[in-house]
């Protein structure tokens, strides 16, 4: 059971930059590379100028030359802003880094939605998928600072292609910092648990206020909180629904290609019970911040609430 | 070790791979005297340094490079059983998979950065098309080498003149190569690509820049073979026995 408190906030690329200077301190064959973004690799740059590079804007470039660097051996980490690295650079990805499984992990800021009022050209709620159906990726989508710390240790310390999403703003403490996290997620709640949710990301913080609500009301919840999101914790995940009557998933992310979908393919044909998959579809949304953005799109604590307080019967 | 003398041979090897399978036979004969002497100078070099990179950014005339390479030896590409239209990774001799256009020239600029970090002197070679340039990353690259003065990036392009869909001029017109890669910061050597010797002299000026250098290299698409020559029907070909003999009693001498 960890501890959870809805302040103070904190910012991701913050923490992220400092552990990327770490890494700089520990490897020093490591390189970062930036597109005109450079928050991320501001701390990096400033202890060792000479492995930071920065493309200019122009993201196909970034991955070619990141897969290059990584072609001599040298594991790379290259920052950016989330669609465009995704989305633009998505070929490269593909072919240059991932194909051949190269050391390059990739730090993507601001996938889902949670560039807000930017406007759908910098939202990138396919992100996770996108980059999951690659070949040999590890794709990660931390909550907070603490999980992010981690996720991009183990992105960049582990062997092969890595995406990590990073929420561009701050993010509420949902994770204490001692916490060990692995590729099968954090448990909060005790198992066998009626109603069983499966959060990643920017969603754990909603999934676990509405599972305290609940709580109140007498259902026993748990929250299985992925850091790692591919690939899939099948077995986490058919451990944690196992007793449940029913589960919920909940997600800043495209439905048919996020954890959703992996829970739905996990427990078919294994596990019987009811189902609610929350996220993000293909509608038009309003222009709004993350926060009303996740009300549009029913994938905040209320809706989570609802998913988890539902009649039986009625889904 | 492969030279235009190999690239003779290499160019019937290229013939024989197009029969009973579809082979880019106009792009794989153009850019082969290109290959050969960029080949040569990579295993002419101190057998005790690292290899120079080659990157086959249009990969499509892999079978160029398959053909020199089994010139150089390699028995896995004594046939065409077997091998991928484009370089993929794990065969030997090829450095870099390649094949969706427009990548390499970033690629082979990352490698570059890489042997500077390292303090190693040797070129990265990058060979491209006329057609691939109509790709905008490989401007990306053009500019992010130039920027970060990449001077031991030695890029060729095989300037055939014609792309999948006509002459490159009507396509998209590129020109003029010189002044744009000018622009682009680059050091600009003319060379006809298929003379051994302005090749080498070619290489050898572009080797030395204080720049990142581009061998614009005049090429004549499917040379060699005369009913091929200058003619996009023969982009992408399969011979059948008797046109495989033509083909092959067509190579000059």
């Amino acid at each position: 059971m960890t501890a959870v408190t809805a302040a103070p906030v904190r910012s991701m690329r913050t923490a992220v930059a400092g552990t990327l200077a770490e890494l700089g301190d520990e490897r020093p064959d490591l390189v970062v590379l930036c597109a005109d973004a450079r928050a991320l690799a501001l701390r990096f740059a400033a202890r060792h100028p000479e492995r930071s590079i920065d493309v200019g804007i122009a993201e196909a470039n970034l991955m070619g030359v990141a897969a290059g660097i990584a072609r001599t051996g040298r594991p790379v980490v290259v920052c950016g802003m989330a669609p465009f690295l995704v989305r633009r650079a998505a070929e490269q990805l593909r072919v240059d880094v991932a194909g051949p499984g190269l050391d390059v992990t990739v730090l993507g800021v601001g996938g889902g939605v949670a560039y807000g009022t930017l406007g759908a050209s910098h939202h990138a709620p396919e992100d996770l998928g996108a980059v999951a159906a690659m070949p040999g990726t590890r794709v990660y989508s931390p909550a907070d600072v603490h999980d992010a710390r981690w996720a991009v240790r183990d992105a960049v310390g582990g062997a092969g292609p890595a995406y990590v999403r990073l929420g561009p703003r701050e993010n509420h403490l949902v994770h204490a910092g001692d916490e060990r996290f692995g590729p099968d997620g954090l448990l909060d709640g005790t198992l066998p648990a009626d109603v069983l949710v499966v959060a990643a990301g920017a969603t754990v913080a909603p999934a676990l206020a509405a599972a305290r609500a609940a709580r109140e009301r007498g259902v026993a919840v748990a929250v299985l909180r992925l850091v790692q999101v591919w690939p899939f914790p099948a077995a986490a995940v058919r451990a944690a629904a196992h007793g449940a009557t029913r589960v919920v998933t909940v997600e800043e992310h495209d439905t048919g290609s996020g954890i959703g979908a992996q829970t739905a393919l996990t427990l078919c044909g294994s596990w019987s019970g009811e189902t609610a998959f929350l996220g993000i579809g293909h509608g038009p949304a309003p222009v709004a911040e993350q926060e009303g953005l996740f009300r549009h799109h029913r994938i905040d604590e209320a809706a989570v609430l609802d998913a988890v307080m539902l009649e039986r019967g009625s889904m | 070790m492969p030279s235009l003398r190999s690239a003779a041979a290499a160019r019937r090897r290229i013939l024989g791979y197009a029969r009973g399978r579809t082979v880019h036979l106009g792009s794989s004969l153009s850019v082969v005297d290109v290959l050969a002497e960029v080949l040569r100078r990579v295993h002419a070099a101190d057998p005790g340094a690292p290899r120079s990179p080659v990157v086959l950014s249009k990969g499509h005339a892999v079978w160029a490079l398959y053909a020199l390479l089994a010139e150089h030896g390699h028995p896995r590409y004594t046939d065409a059983h077997g091998l991928p239209g484009h370089p993929a990774d794990g065969f030997p001799g090829i450095d870099v998979a390649t094949g969706s256009l427009g990548h390499g020239l970033s690629i082979a600029a990352g490698m570059a950065e890489a042997f500077r970090l390292d303090a190693q002197e040797r070129p990265v070679y990058v060979v491209l098309g006329d057609g691939e340039l109509d790709e905008g990353s490989v401007w990306e690259a053009a500019m992010f080498a130039a920027h970060r003065g990449l001077r031991h990036l030695v890029a060729v392009v095989d300037v055939n003149g014609l792309q999948q869909e006509g002459p490159t001029r009507e396509v998209l017109d590129t020109s003029p190569l010189d002044r744009k890669w000018e622009a682009f910061g680059w050091r600009v050597v003319p060379a006809d690509g298929h003379d051994a010797d302005d090749l080498a002299s070619a290489l050898d000026l572009a080797e030395q820049a204080d720049a990142p250098a581009v061998v614009l290299a005049r090429t004549v698409k499917g040379k060699g073979v005369p009913f091929m020559e200058h003619d996009l029907a023969w982009h992408t070909a399969t011979l059948d026995e008797a046109r495989y003999a033509d083909a092959v009693r067509g190579l000059e001498p």
